[in-house]
């Protein structure tokens, strides 16, 4: 890791065992510790205790399975220089870089795209990398997202959030043009109508502020229902595919455990208006099974 | 793949009557508690009173009809509170046979109470 | 991954600070909704003194004497029952008017204004319960 300055390590520690007195016995620290001994070649940056400007405290989810002292879940703090701009991510990979390498967190792009650091910042599902430090009130705390299992730190597992998002068959099934040459066309009104359910970017905010779905683990969840919305509402896909789209989303685990609380609408970092979908497919649903009688 | 869906049994008629039974649900219910609370106070109910409403045919229409779809939304609503829980298997089936049970139960013993009080039984 | 941590339900009431409009909005239907089914069991237990008192003499009924009469008024001399009468009419109105809001989110208008319309609806219940609170207690106390 090249990112890493150990001398930080220690010092920031002593800052931080004002709030966190458990942080000194840290097998992580013992660790940092053994390695510094160790290590001869130690580079001196500037130290700690020090950081110029306003700073704010972070306090992380710590939980390891496979470390003692981490065993058992805790908040770690950690001083964070404020600086213009600085988002929830920055903030966490400051103190990955500056403090404690072991801090485990999912990130990529770092632009709201890949959905891979969402996250619960001050009691709210949000994106690390779409969250300014300044819009929160400090402490900031950031947790890993509720209702589903912590494997490591804020590292969440997301496996049965993909089943469900997989359940939907959330890939065009259309049937392909006959010419070789010929297109595929949507209509711009049709555009417009699924435009917003296609930007989901697969975060898992949504399901883990449901509180449906943290009861029913059956829940398809507002995302896979969105996913099977932009597919159901595609006019180029044929009315067949559409029943058996409708199909899968009529059945008691499906659209009808909505309970229109807005949740997941509210915590979208995309701004996908979940909830309404999901009563666009309920009333779909109940004019094709009227149909039907 | 872990837990999907069990069933392509539809909830959407459930869904459907529920909102449907809302509907004339807010009507009535603001009906009975104004009729019974401003224009008729409670505490001044008799048999007599009781029975002389319960006569007229409509009244008593929309009485037996207001018992029957709000003895449907409200154990309907219940059951539907608790698969939102995570109610599924025997348990789910044992809830909804009891439910099932307390409802038609109500919905017997107050109809026949209705028609008791109208005079017609 | 070998183990993982189970935190539970997080969001539980302990973050009750935290909760959205939407989430009030369910949970106060859920509770309204209990107390109205509960409430729906009694009344027709209550009523059923009908039945026994149908089968009383005229006389009885025109004196008001009968076990239903009787009972029924028994009860509204309570002033406890009177206070939970109250009480049943905060409940009813919110599940009511929220209903309504309910129904329009179902018929997918005004979603936008679904804070909004559940902050009217407590508004509303409580200008309501206030009116309605001289009716309701009048001659108990």
């Amino acid at each position: 890791m090249s990112t890493q300055i150990q001398e930080e390590s220690e010092e920031a520690t002593e800052t931080e065992t004002e709030t966190a007195p458990v942080e000194r016995e840290s097998p992580g620290d013992r660790r940092r510790e053994a390695k510094r001994t160790a290590s001869d070649q130690r580079v001196a940056s500037e130290p700690v205790g020090e950081i110029e400007g306003d700073t704010f405290r972070l306090k992380v989810f710590r939980y390891d399975p496979e470390v003692e002292g981490k065993m058992e879940p805790r908040f770690d703090d950690f001083t964070v220089p404020r600086e213009k701009g600085m988002t929830v991510l920055d903030a966490l990979i400051y103190a990955r870089d500056h403090y404690d390498t072991t801090l485990t967190f999912r990130h990529s792009c770092r632009q709201a795209v890949c959905g891979s650091d969402a996250f619960f910042i001050n009691g709210r599902q949000r994106l690390g990398c779409q969250t300014q430090i300044s819009d929160l009130d400090g402490p900031v705390r950031v947790e890993p997202l509720p209702h589903q299992d912590v494997v490591k730190d804020l590292v969440v597992d997301m496996e049965h959030f993909y089943d469900q998002m997989h359940a939907v068959e959330p890939f065009f099934q259309g049937d392909t043009p006959d010419g070789d040459l010929e297109e595929q066309r949507q209509s711009r009104e049709n555009r417009e109508k699924i435009k917003m359910s296609t930007r989901c970017i697969w975060c898992g905010a949504c399901m883990s502020s449901c509180n449906i779905a943290a009861g029913d683990n059956e829940y398809l969840g507002p995302a896979a229902i969105n996913k099977a919305y932009r597919f159901a509402m595609d006019d180029r896909e044929e009315d067949e595919l559409k029943e058996h789209r409708m199909k899968i989303l009529d059945q008691e685990h499906g659209v009808w455990r909505c309970q229109t609380q807005f949740s997941c609408t509210n915590v979208c970092p995309k701004d996908i208006p979940l909830t309404e979908h999901i009563q666009e497919l309920k009333r779909e649903a109940v004019k094709q099974n009227l149909k039907f009688w | 793949m872990a837990e999907r869906y069990s069933s392509f049994r539809s909830g959407s008629r459930s869904w459907l009557f529920q909102r449907v039974t809302a509907a004339f649900l807010v009507v009535v219910l603001a009906f009975h508690f104004f009729l019974l609370h401003f224009v008729n106070h409670a505490s001044e109910v008799t048999f007599a009173g009781t029975s002389a409403r319960m006569e007229q045919w409509g009244y008593l229409l929309t009485m037996v009809l207001f018992l029957l779809t709000a003895t449907f939304h409200g154990v309907n609503g219940v059951y539907a509170a608790l698969l939102n829980q995570g109610l599924t298997g025997t348990k789910k089936r044992a809830v909804k046979g009891v439910l099932a049970i307390a409802g038609l139960a109500l919905a017997a013993q107050g109809t026949y109470v209705a028609l008791v009080m109208s005079g017609v039984m | 991954m070998s183990q993982s941590y189970n935190r539970g339900l997080v969001e539980d009431f302990g973050r009750w600070r935290e909760f959205t409009a939407g989430m009030w909005a369910w949970i106060l239907h859920k509770f309204t909704g209990w107390v109205l089914v509960g409430y729906l069991f009694t009344h027709i237990a209550v009523l059923s003194t009908a039945l026994p008192a149908s089968n009383a003499a005229s006389g009885v009924i025109a004196a008001e004497t009968d076990v239903y009469t009787t009972t029924l008024q028994g009860l509204e001399s309570l002033a406890l029952v009177r206070v939970l009468e109250v009480g049943l009419l905060a409940v009813a109105v919110f599940h009511i008017l929220n209903g309504v809001r309910l129904l329009f989110v179902d018929l997918g208008v005004g979603l936008e204004a679904q804070d909004k319309s559940f902050y009217a609806s407590l508004v509303v219940t409580a200008a309501i319960v206030l009116a309605s609170v001289p009716t309701f207690l009048e001659g108990v106390f």
